[in-house]
């Protein structure tokens, strides 16, 4: 296997009384796509910054290509992130040449890969427009573009769709695949789960500052088939022992068990029941928000 | 260091391009064009023109003349009628005319049509007339003659004296150091808006997965300084050139001599000031939510670097007294004091020792202090960081 691009070693972070990271560990690899996910305040942000060396831990090891992070390696690193900004009063050429340069490109050749990028994400007419007088989908592509244009080996992108169309979701899509390809190492904040499931490899999931899931994302699926079941019929099917959630969607309910509760248990609640006729009672495979929901429910109790 | 130069020169253009720059440059510059004008014009003078005169009383050497005469041009007569004729064309623009009797009756006229010629000229034409009169007398006599009174004022206590002449040199470190607190101001100023503004644009993240703090708040302060030196520089080069006309068509500024060991003095105390005042911005624009209240407390915090300004009457007084001695010593204000008591006292070297130490430490402690907070504070986007945290920070 190769090296680690990025390797977290229990990062514990506080702020003030409140601990923010409580012991987060994980690795990500080159030419994978990393899902780093969470409830809002659950700390995925504060463990991007402490990754990138914009915060220190109080205890822990960070590891970025193979050692710490070092003025050299940060050439080497792209980030968007969740909090976006650009300077709004200049010029969108002038901005993305500049953060290019600092990342240690020449300004020729700072100059050539903006763009390249601007034509690729249609916004070389808006060139020489200033920020500020860009909308917001051109300006999330704006930022992508300032991410990227260093092609940098490790990506961190934090809601990396948010503010896009679905053509430019998708344009998106496929640039972070096409890096991906490229063996590149990529870590993606997002709270779309769809997302999630159709891009990553992996997954981490972080709530109150603790990995509560971390593995490969098929193999997490498997692990919660047992655990998710779809029924179809008449009558209400909420507030069943064991089961975390519960929702209905195109006529199909869809039940989320907690991780001790059996279907079985969950059947035979039901057939003592007389104000509920079942038609069809099946295991799911559940989704990833299913079990990212499920999940942190479960903690919550 | 190529990242700091490229941030300082990223800062440095996007200021200079702005209109509020060229405005407040192109201001400044025109009203001193202006003020210059208008002084030139008061004093009376006229760039061009020959002065004629008509010398009935046969007083007036030659030689003389030609001395007292640098660079003016006088125009002798023995026709009056052709002199006045010349005045009344334009070819001379002032005639004098040396009474018959002159050596009784010290009569002597001036004609002219609109404007009345320089101080200059008068004084020249005036000392050549002496000159010729005292030709036969012994040298030393002459001189002392010519040379008038010399009054020193000197203080009791023995120190630094001034004469008539050297009133300008008296007044000149008091408004240098002015200027130079000034480019401070202005230039840490400009940091604040940057800080400020890179939190409002919500940039710092980006950029500190690219420089080091460092890096970005050194890039930013030498870009700013250079900013300042510009706007200074532009002003000082209309300012020399004003002094230039001065002093080629008046004799205002003919007694100033330049003070380098005071110039350099400012250098030094300029450094240490200009870091601290800008460690102490980088903090507030760190630590402030937006500009505007970071621009609040800054004015208060200017307040503590013009204080000196406020006892003006004292060191003109008692420049050696207990208060400016205080503020000499003290970080924020003793780069203006030491500009100010430069010229109405021999500051003791001990204290000009100790306020450098005063000012350098401060400054060192402040430029830690604000890396830390810059840290802390930058990610804090659109609200102000707790006292606690900032405490907490600086620890």
């Amino acid at each position: 296997m190769q090296t680690p691009t990025v390797v977290l070693k229990n990062i514990r972070k506080w702020f003030g009384s409140l601990q923010a990271v409580a012991g987060v560990s994980f690795e990500v690899h080159p030419g994978e796509i990393f899902g780093l996910l969470g409830p809002n305040g659950a700390g995925k942000t504060t463990t991007i910054r402490i990754m990138l060396d914009i915060f220190r831990p109080d205890e822990g090891e960070v590891r970025v290509f193979g050692g710490p992070m070092t003025e050299a390696k940060k050439g080497r690193v792209g980030y968007l992130p969740e909090e976006r900004g650009l300077y709004r009063d200049q010029k969108l050429e002038t901005v993305l040449v500049y953060l290019a340069r600092l990342k240690g490109l020449s300004a020729d050749e700072a100059r050539a890969s903006v763009h390249a990028w601007l034509e690729r994400l249609d916004l070389f007419e808006h060139r020489h427009k200033k920020i500020q007088d860009l909308s917001r989908g051109m300006q999330q592509k704006a930022q992508l573009i300032a991410t990227l244009a260093h092609d940098p080996d490790l990506i961190v992108v934090d809601e990396p769709f948010s503010g896009l169309d679905p053509v430019n979701t998708r344009l998106v899509k496929r640039i972070i695949e096409e890096q991906r390809q490229a063996g590149k190492t990529i870590i993606m904040s997002t709270h779309q789960m769809h997302q999630v499931e159709a891009m990553c490899n992996r997954i981490v999931l972080i709530n109150h500052g603790r990995v509560v899931l971390y593995g490969d994302v098929e193999e997490i699926k498997r692990r919660h088939s047992a655990h998710a079941i779809e029924i179809e019929g008449r009558g209400d099917f909420h507030d069943l022992p064991g089961v975390l959630e519960t929702r209905r969607q195109d006529g199909v309910w869809h039940l989320s068990l907690a991780a001790e509760t059996d279907p079985q248990t969950v059947w035979r609640a039901l057939a003592g029941r007389d104000d509920v006729k079942i038609e069809r009672f099946e295991l799911a495979e559940p989704s990833l928000e299913d079990i990212f929901v499920a999940t942190v429910q479960q903690m919550e109790a | 260091m190529r990242t700091l130069l490229l941030i300082a020169q990223s800062e440095y253009l996007d200021r200079i391009r702005r209109r509020s720059f060229l405005l407040a440059t192109g201001g400044v510059a025109l009203i001193l064009i202006l003020v210059g004008v208008f002084g030139l014009w008061a004093s009376g003078s006229r760039v061009s023109g020959a002065v004629g005169y008509v010398d009935r009383a046969g007083l007036l050497k030659p030689d003389a003349l030609a001395q007292a005469a640098e660079g003016l041009e006088f125009r002798s007569y023995d026709d009056e009628a052709a002199a006045l004729a010349d005045l009344e064309a334009g070819r001379i623009q002032a005639l004098y005319f040396i009474a018959a009797d002159y050596l009784l009756s010290g009569r002597m006229t001036l004609l002219y049509w609109d404007k009345k010629p320089s101080n200059r000229i008068q004084a020249a034409f005036t000392e050549a007339l002496r000159a010729s009169l005292l030709a036969d007398a012994p040298p030393s006599v002459r001189r002392r003659l010519l040379d008038g009174f010399h009054v020193v004022m000197r203080a009791s206590e023995g120190e630094r004296e001034a004469s008539e002449e050297d009133i300008l040199n008296f007044i000149l470190p008091f408004v240098v150091g002015g200027f130079f607190t000034f480019v401070v101001m202005m230039a840490s100023g400009y940091l604040l808006q940057a800080v400020t503004t890179e939190k409002e644009n919500r940039m710092v993240e980006v950029l500190f997965t690219s420089v080091s703090a460092f890096q970005f708040i050194g890039g930013k302060a030498l870009g700013l300084i250079a900013v300042a030196f510009t706007q200074l520089g532009v002003w000082l080069a209309i300012l020399a050139a004003l002094v230039f006309v001065f002093l080629r068509f008046t004799d205002f500024l003919a007694g100033v001599r330049p003070s380098w060991d005071f110039f350099a003095l400012l250098l030094l105390y300029f450094i240490p000031t200009y870091a601290l005042l800008s460690a102490i911005m980088i903090i507030l624009g760190s630590v402030m939510a937006d500009l505007q209240q970071s621009q609040q407390i800054a004015g208060m915090v200017n307040l503590l670097f013009v204080l000196p300004f406020f006892f003006t009457v004292l060191l003109f007084t008692d420049p050696n007294s207990p208060i400016l001695v205080a503020l000499t010593l003290f970080p924020t204000t003793a780069f203006i004091t030491v500009a100010m008591r430069w010229g109405v006292t021999d500051i003791p070297a001990w204290q000009l020792v100790a306020a450098w130490f005063s000012v350098s430490g401060a400054a060192l402690l402040g430029i830690y202090l604000a890396a830390r907070v810059f840290r802390a504070g930058m990610l804090h986007y659109g609200r102000n960081v707790s006292f606690a945290r900032l405490l907490k920070a600086g620890r």
